[in-house]
């Protein structure tokens, strides 16, 4: 099993909202980026598993703790820096997918962050998904009306969760070798979601 | 004649292993045979050729019947397979044990014979299973070990990849009176498995429901499809048995790790409109309420009691199965009024009280099955025998079309109406409403292909 970097896994997505990010090879290029931003950054090590663990992710970073922090993480990784927009997120979900050796490829979709698997509130579907089958399984969810708009709060727009879905369906159709997929978190803010984070794991 | 058909309805049949000893599983399996009704022909196997039950047995068949039914040593087996086969018959169901179960070996014999039934043009169930239990027009024809059947023949069929649960279905049936049409124990499948007896039982016209108890699905794309197929004419029930088994397997993501084994299986239940019991009560609950009828029904729901508490049991059960609780209209309040006590609530539960008087019922039921707010009712009786009562719902149950389920608590003059008009009886004031519940699931869903 190969579990792609974070950067290669969301080539591998394709076209799916994420935050505006930029994979840097130079301390100069990532301060360039950040700044074309205009505001916090989250500068993540590039390649290694678990990078969170390994303290290869620092966030609310300006400018100068961007450079100050650059060759530390570039170390840690393959040699360059993942710069991203900082997303401060209303709530996080995980969308993902697996090979399920009975059932073939499913998707996934479900409540994200520390929560997800404590609560495991997550639904599935058969890849790929039908039209309309979303929505019911969504209906299935405990976490429902946060995604219906919680007191007040816009809901997930479902034409992006579906481009989502639809992006991880899409790679374990098209490509035998895939076994898990995780977007995770997709942060939610202000209805819309993107996907901060990405692995894609081959055989 | 297709296999299943020789199966399910065969016009001729053999049983190898037949044996003159009553301790022998073979002679339990001929006295079955012979005993449940079936009116076909009958060929006892056996290699002394003895007399058994007042019969001749040869020592090898000879002349083609529909279906063999063997239960002899597993290490004879693949002789009465080939000995079946050689003469033509159609089907055969192996009961003996001792194959793929036992490990590489067994594996290894249950593909030898599947080999050789094929090259012959003859189909195979099992080996290790129960057999075939089937309602023909002369009576039961049962080709298993079972010897106590259900009692009525009705819409019920089941596949089972467990023998032992057959056991289980058939008490349930005689305990509930529900009425049967066919079970089939499919064993190891080495041949014939479960997906195929689905797609069988689609078009069989005598099955109305069908029960499914799974522990795997060798091809479960096949499966979704073939009881996608099933629910657009008729609902199908599944308990599926080992949600735990691959919780624990390694993964690499998180997404791996919250599949455990049972995501991609309820995915695939949504998707073929099955519907999933919980667990073996709620099973026998669903095929019970949808043995009454598979009309489907809407989610506004009337609560019928004369019992508080209870009553009140069955609205939480309503409320946490996304059910809704409207109050009765004022035109029916008004009636219940006229009828029953003062302090009867007009609410939902409609509490018509033990005090009316048993005059009022016929009408104050009426007034709430006929009530436009209510799509069905589910009736709550606990001990309040009286007549009037259970006429009243048998009556507005039938004027008004609209599915009910009850739960009734040592009223036999209530119970007895109830059951005479086919209103399924459940053990509990919050399975009743599961039972319900199951009804509302069979409505046609936007995902479903027409079949």
């Amino acid at each position: 099993m190969a579990a792609l970097s974070e950067w290669e896994s969301k080539l591998a997505l394709g076209d799916v909202p994420r935050p505006r990010e930029r994979l840097t090879a130079t301390a100069a290029e990532a301060v360039a980026f950040a700044r074309t931003l205009g505001g916090p950054v989250v500068a993540k090590a590039s390649g290694p598993v678990h990078k969170t663990e390994r303290g290869g992710v620092r966030t609310r970073l300006g400018p100068e703790g961007l450079a100050s922090v650059w060759e530390e993480l570039a170390a840690l990784g393959d040699g360059r820096v993942l710069v991203a927009e900082q997303v401060e997120a209303d709530y996080e979900l995980i969308v993902g997918g697996v090979r399920d050796p009975q059932f073939g490829p499913v998707v996934s979709v479900g409540l994200g962050g520390v929560a997800a698997e404590l609560l495991r509130d997550v639904t599935f579907l058969l890849a790929p998904p039908r039209p309309g089958e979303l929505e019911l399984a969504l209906a299935e969810l405990r976490c429902a009306p946060l995604l219906r708009g919680w007191r007040g709060a816009p809901p997930a727009d479902r034409a992006e969760l579906t481009r989502i879905v639809a992006a991880v369906s899409r790679l374990l159709e098209e490509d035998e070798e895939v076994v898990e997929v995780d977007c995770n978190p997709v942060m939610v803010r202000g209805g819309r979601p993107l996907v901060v984070d990405a692995l894609v794991v081959r055989r | 004649m297709s296999a299943l058909e020789a199966v399910f309805r065969p016009g001729s049949v053999a049983v190898y292993g037949a044996s003159r000893h009553p301790a022998k599983l073979g002679h339990v399996l001929l006295r079955n045979v012979l005993t449940g009704g079936f009116e076909g022909r009958v060929v006892a196997v056996n290699p002394s050729r003895e007399e058994v039950l007042g019969r001749r047995s040869v020592d090898r068949l000879g002349e083609p019947v529909d279906l063999a039914l063997i239960s002899v040593p597993a290490r004879a087996v693949p002789a009465a397979v080939e000995d079946a086969a050689r003469a033509g018959c159609r089907a055969a169901i192996v009961l003996s044990s001792g194959f793929g179960e036992t490990g590489p070996e067994g594996k290894w014999v249950e593909e030898r014979m599947r080999g050789l039934a094929r090259a012959a043009g003859m189909r195979l169930v099992g080996p290790n299973c129960m057999g075939v239990v089937s309602r023909l027009p002369g009576g039961w024809f049962n080709g298993s070990y079972f010897w106590r059947l259900p009692g009525a023949a009705g819409p019920v069929s089941l596949v089972s990849q467990s023998g032992a649960f057959g056991g289980m279905f058939f008490a349930e049936a005689r305990r509930r009176g529900l009425g049967v049409a066919r079970f089939l124990s499919v064993g190891n499948s080495a041949d014939v498995e479960l997906t195929e007896v689905l797609e069988w039982l689609a078009d069989d016209p005598a099955t109305g429901v069908v029960g499914v108890f799974a522990e795997g699905f060798r091809d479960g794309r096949r499966f979704v499809a073939a009881a996608e197929r099933c629910t657009a004419r008729k609902p199908v029930v599944v308990l599926k048995a080992g949600k735990q088994a691959a919780g624990a397997r390694a993964a690499a993501s998180h997404t791996g790790s919250l599949a455990g084994s049972h995501g991609a299986a309820r995915a695939a239940f949504r998707r073929a409109g099955v519907i999933e019991a919980v667990d073996s009560d709620h099973f026998f609950d669903l095929l019970s309420a949808l043995a009454a009828s598979t009309v489907p029904a809407g989610p506004s729901l009337a609560v019928l009691t004369i019992s508080g508490g209870p009553g009140v049991l069955a609205a939480d059960a309503a409320e946490r199965l996304g059910l809704r609780l409207p109050p009765p209209s004022e035109a029916t309040r008004a009636r219940i009024r006229e009828l029953a006590p003062p302090f009867a609530a007009g609410g939902n539960p409609v509490d018509l009280t033990p005090q009316c008087p048993p005059a009022g019922f016929p009408a104050a039921v009426r007034a709430v099955f006929e009530d436009p707010a209510y799509d069905g009712v589910v009736v709550i009786d606990c001990g309040l025998d009286v007549a009037e009562l259970g006429r009243g719902v048998a009556e507005a149950a039938a004027a008004t079309g609209k599915p009910v389920t009850a739960f009734v608590l040592e009223a036999p003059r209530v119970e007895e109406a109830l059951r005479a008009a086919g209103i399924p009886l459940l053990p509990s004031p919050e399975r009743a409403v599961a039972a319900y519940r199951a009804r509302v699931a069979v409505a046609p869903r936007p995902d479903r292909e027409a079949g």
